[in-house]
């Protein structure tokens, strides 16, 4: 019973989430591998989570305080400014950019180079699955 | 004649005025111009931008960190393409607002007007030079916020 349950919820939360693009779908499911085989009692991506990590203060790479929204801004639907540069960047929400979240090597560069920036190091497959199942929701 | 004088009069004006080759390569500006503004080649010398591409993993304090294809590919458009001459002579930094000759053009630009959040600093070459894209620094083209036109 407690399973059909966990089955249902989950089916409603898939229901309601933006869909990734078959590439993106296979690079997801490598990143689930990945995390299961990290901790066998994950039971999959969460956009909270994602959220969460998204806001986090953490010492960057330049040794200074920051986040993603640092440079994002804190609504994914709004672009943001590059920190160092003053250059926009286009929003990260697909609902508004089309575009997001489309093109595995893109995500993968971003993803690389933007956690050594704010977290000094790379992500971890948990990490990395959390914060994009957050920003295909947006 | 007259016309052959005129264009190469017209010529070496505009290669006095301050131009370089616009930026051509697709691969650059998408990878380089994503994050700053789209530096044109000519701007460093090819040591320098050796010295760049094989550091991007720290390039200035940030992870602009390429695949091995595409570094290879822009780094080749760079050294290619790269200046020579009186903006790159004694640059031997991997930044552009070292070289001797853009300190000296930027001798009279007082820091209140760098340190505005319109500009931010001497790399944004778009805040004040309206053409800078098109490779054109020209001094009849530079309009600096809160301050107006230059010339």
């Amino acid at each position: 019973m407690k399973k059909t349950l966990c089955f249902i919820l989950l089916a409603l939360t898939l229901s309601h989430a933006k869909e990734f693009n078959a590439p993106m779908k296979a690079y997801m499911e490598g990143l689930n591998a990945e995390a299961k085989a990290t901790n066998p009692n994950f039971t999959g991506f969460d956009a909270k989570r994602g959220e969460a990590l998204f806001f986090s203060k953490h010492t960057g790479k330049k040794g200074t305080e920051m986040s993603c929204v640092t440079c994002h801004s804190n609504d994914l639907k709004k672009g943001g400014q590059n920190i160092n540069t003053n250059k926009p960047i286009t929003a990260l929400a697909p609902s508004v950019n089309a575009t997001r979240l489309t093109d595995v090597a893109e995500v993968e560069k971003w993803l690389r180079r933007n956690f050594n920036d704010v977290f000094a190091r790379e992500g971890t497959a948990l990490e990395k699955g959390d914060v994009l199942t957050y920003i295909i929701n947006q | 004649m007259k016309k052959l004088l005129l264009m190469t009069a017209l010529g070496l004006s505009v290669a006095f005025a301050g131009s370089v080759a616009p930026v051509n390569n697709a691969l650059y500006q998408k990878e380089c111009a994503s994050c700053h503004f789209g530096y044109q080649p000519a701007l460093l010398n090819k040591a320098s931008w050796e010295k760049v591409m094989t550091n991007l993993s720290d390039h200035f304090g940030t992870d602009a960190s390429l695949g091995k294809v595409e570094s290879e590919q822009i780094l080749n458009y760079l050294v290619t393409n790269a200046g020579s001459g009186k903006i790159t002579a004694n640059n031997t930094t991997t930044q552009i607002t070292k070289s001797p000759y853009f300190i000296k053009e930027h001798r009279k630009i007082t820091p209140n007007l760098i340190e505005q959040k319109e500009v931010g600093s001497l790399a944004n070459c778009m805040a004040c030079h309206t053409t800078a894209d098109k490779g054109s620094y020209s001094e009849r083209a530079i309009v600096i916020p809160n301050y107006g036109r230059w010339e």
